[in-house]
């Protein structure tokens, strides 16, 4: 019988304490792979709102149609700048107030809405050139004032790289729980069939035989508990996508993804090791007859 | 398949010399060599035990309870060490035996108990194949053994049972059936009528006898008087942390002090 045939006889002869071992696997990986899906989302917002570079610049009312395209062109040719939009103040008064009316908003006059030209910067801008860009558009006649929202942008780098931080702390915690979990079922299971390991080792098997189909079924449990995990917080994340508003998503400018394949993968891999590293420790003792 | 080990390893090791030495047949199987082992300092089990058990004999070991019996066997099957003095199996020391030769140690030697220690939820095939397996034999060869010996100890055709189904008398003839399977140089019986009636125990002494009518060594411990009276066998009797040889049983040796009457 080889090492797998024993190690399926022994899963199949305690299925229920099998089956047992392998939710109690999926649960603790549940929290895991959570705590991994916040990091990746976090991480995601972090990288579309900390590091991308944008600026509105705000333009004077009588500013005309013509000057306007001139300094469209001229910004489009201009290094670090990657897209402008020109965005009129009846275009800006409707991004404020949405589809729906608000008197409140309409009864304002249109200089409260300037025309504007958005300004997507390329990606890791300097600071220094960012400001250099603000000088120079300030001091053109046609330009009120350059927003470059360097401070907000700031303040959110740093909420965003705090969330990360907080979410792998997390996932550090809840991965010492989860091999705290593991062991802990393996080795209930392996207490109970402490009498297969006693008659092995009475009949001369070498410790290395006793062990093999253990781990075995170890990494086998810990890998079925991982997948199954993974499973359950895809239907979560499906079910929490679907009823989350999608206005939100828009706000925030990035769609929610699910972990990636390497993340899925890795979690598979820990599971696996998790689980043959349990069997191996808690036959230590057993091994002693 | 996938053996732990070659199962001619041990047997090599034990001899001294690869040349035939044909006095190696007349030497006693088991040597206790003033063998001392205490489990608490102040409490010792065996105090300079010496005893010899020739190839093919069949021995009781007797005395009241805590007296030893069973240390003296797990001695043998090395599941405890000697605190001091030499225990030879077939030539051997099996103190200074690695404990990576333990294993190849076991392959000699089968041992029955009175729990009878079989996986209860393995078929009675799984337990009884189980040495073989660690031998590394194939799977044609295991199922014909295990065949011959299940009919020899009386369940023939119930393989496939599970070993919880069946009564104690029949999880006893397993227990045995493993031990045997290997065919050991020495069977090893720690009180294994202790969990059976008065009946069940005769018949599973007849078995035991049986299988040492086949020339195997073994090695009987009990406190049970009435299975020392069903056949004169040399009984040692275990008192003090010694070993006395009462060769005809004890119903014909009068010099055995009442303290070491057995009940």
């Amino acid at each position: 019988m080889t090492p797998l045939e024993r190690a399926f006889r022994g899963a199949k002869s305690d299925a229920r304490l099998y089956a047992l071992g392998v939710f109690s696997v999926a649960v603790a990986f549940v929290c895991l792979a959570a705590a991994l899906l916040v990091v990746v989302n976090v991480n995601e917002l972090y990288e579309r709102w900390g590091d991308t570079g944008r600026a509105s610049v705000f333009l004077r009312t009588d500013t005309p149609a013509a000057q306007v395209t001139a300094l469209e062109q001229a910004l489009r040719r201009t290094p670090g700048v990657v897209k402008v939009r020109y965005v009129s103040s009846d275009e800006a008064r409707k991004g404020l107030a949405g589809n729906g009316r608000d008197p409140l908003l309409d009864a304002l006059p249109l200089e409260a809405f300037p025309a504007s030209l958005e300004l997507e910067l390329e990606r890791g801008i300097t600071a220094q050139r960012i400001t250099e860009l603000k000088q120079q558009l300030g001091a053109l006649p046609a330009v009120d004032a350059v927003e470059t929202y360097e401070a907000w942008s700031e303040r959110l780098r740093a909420l965003l790289s705090g969330g990360v931080a907080a979410a792998l702390l997390l996932a550090v915690v809840v991965l010492a729980a989860v091999m705290s979990v593991v062991s802990s079922t393996l080795r209930l299971s392996l207490e109970r069939r402490r009498i297969e390991v006693e008659v092995l080792k009475l009949v001369g098997a070498t410790d290395a035989y006793v062990r093999r189909p253990f781990v075995l079924e170890g990494a086998a449990q810990g890998a079925m508990g991982s997948v199954l995990a993974l499973a359950l917080l895809g239907v979560l994340f499906a079910i929490v996508r679907s009823e989350a508003d999608p206005a939100l998503f828009t706000l925030l400018g990035l769609e929610p993804r699910f972990l990636p394949w390497y993340a899925a993968v890795g979690l598979l891999v820990l599971g696996s090791l998790l689980g043959a590293a349990s069997a191996r420790i808690g036959l230590r003792k057993l091994l002693e007859v | 398949m996938e053996p732990s080990g070659s199962p001619r390893v041990f047997r090599s090791a034990l001899r001294g010399s690869s040349r035939f030495d044909p006095t190696a047949a007349h030497r006693p199987v088991l040597v206790f060599e003033n063998v001392h082992k205490a489990y608490r300092a102040d409490a010792a089990v065996l105090k300079g035990l010496t005893l010899e058990i020739a190839r093919g004999e069949f021995v009781f070991i007797t005395g009241p309870s805590g007296a030893g019996k069973s240390t003296l066997l797990r001695l043998v099957y090395a599941a405890e060490g000697v605190d001091s003095g030499r225990i030879l199996f077939l030539g051997r020391d099996i103190g200074r035996l690695a404990a990576s030769s333990v294993p190849y140690l076991r392959r000699n030697i089968g041992v029955v108990f009175q729990d009878f220690k079989l996986v209860p939820n393995w078929s009675v095939f799984d337990n009884v194949a189980v040495p073989l397996e660690v031998l590394g034999l194939p799977q044609r060869a295991i199922r014909t053994r295990v065949g011959e010996v299940l009919e020899r100890v009386g369940l023939a055709g119930r393989g496939n049972d599970t070993a919880r189904q069946l009564s104690g008398g029949e999880q006893q003839r397993v227990a045995i059936a493993r031990a045997i399977v290997g065919e050991p140089a020495i069977l090893l019986a720690d009180e294994p009528t202790g969990n059976l009636d008065p009946v069940l125990a005769v018949d599973v002494l007849g078995l035991i006898e049986d299988i040492h009518a086949t020339g195997v060594t073994v090695l009987f411990a009990t406190h049970d008087r009435s299975l020392l009276d069903v056949r004169p066998r040399r009984v040692v009797v275990l008192d003090e942390g010694r070993a006395h040889d009462v060769r005809q049983g004890l119903s014909e040796e009068t010099s055995v002090p009442p303290r070491m009457q057995v009940v």
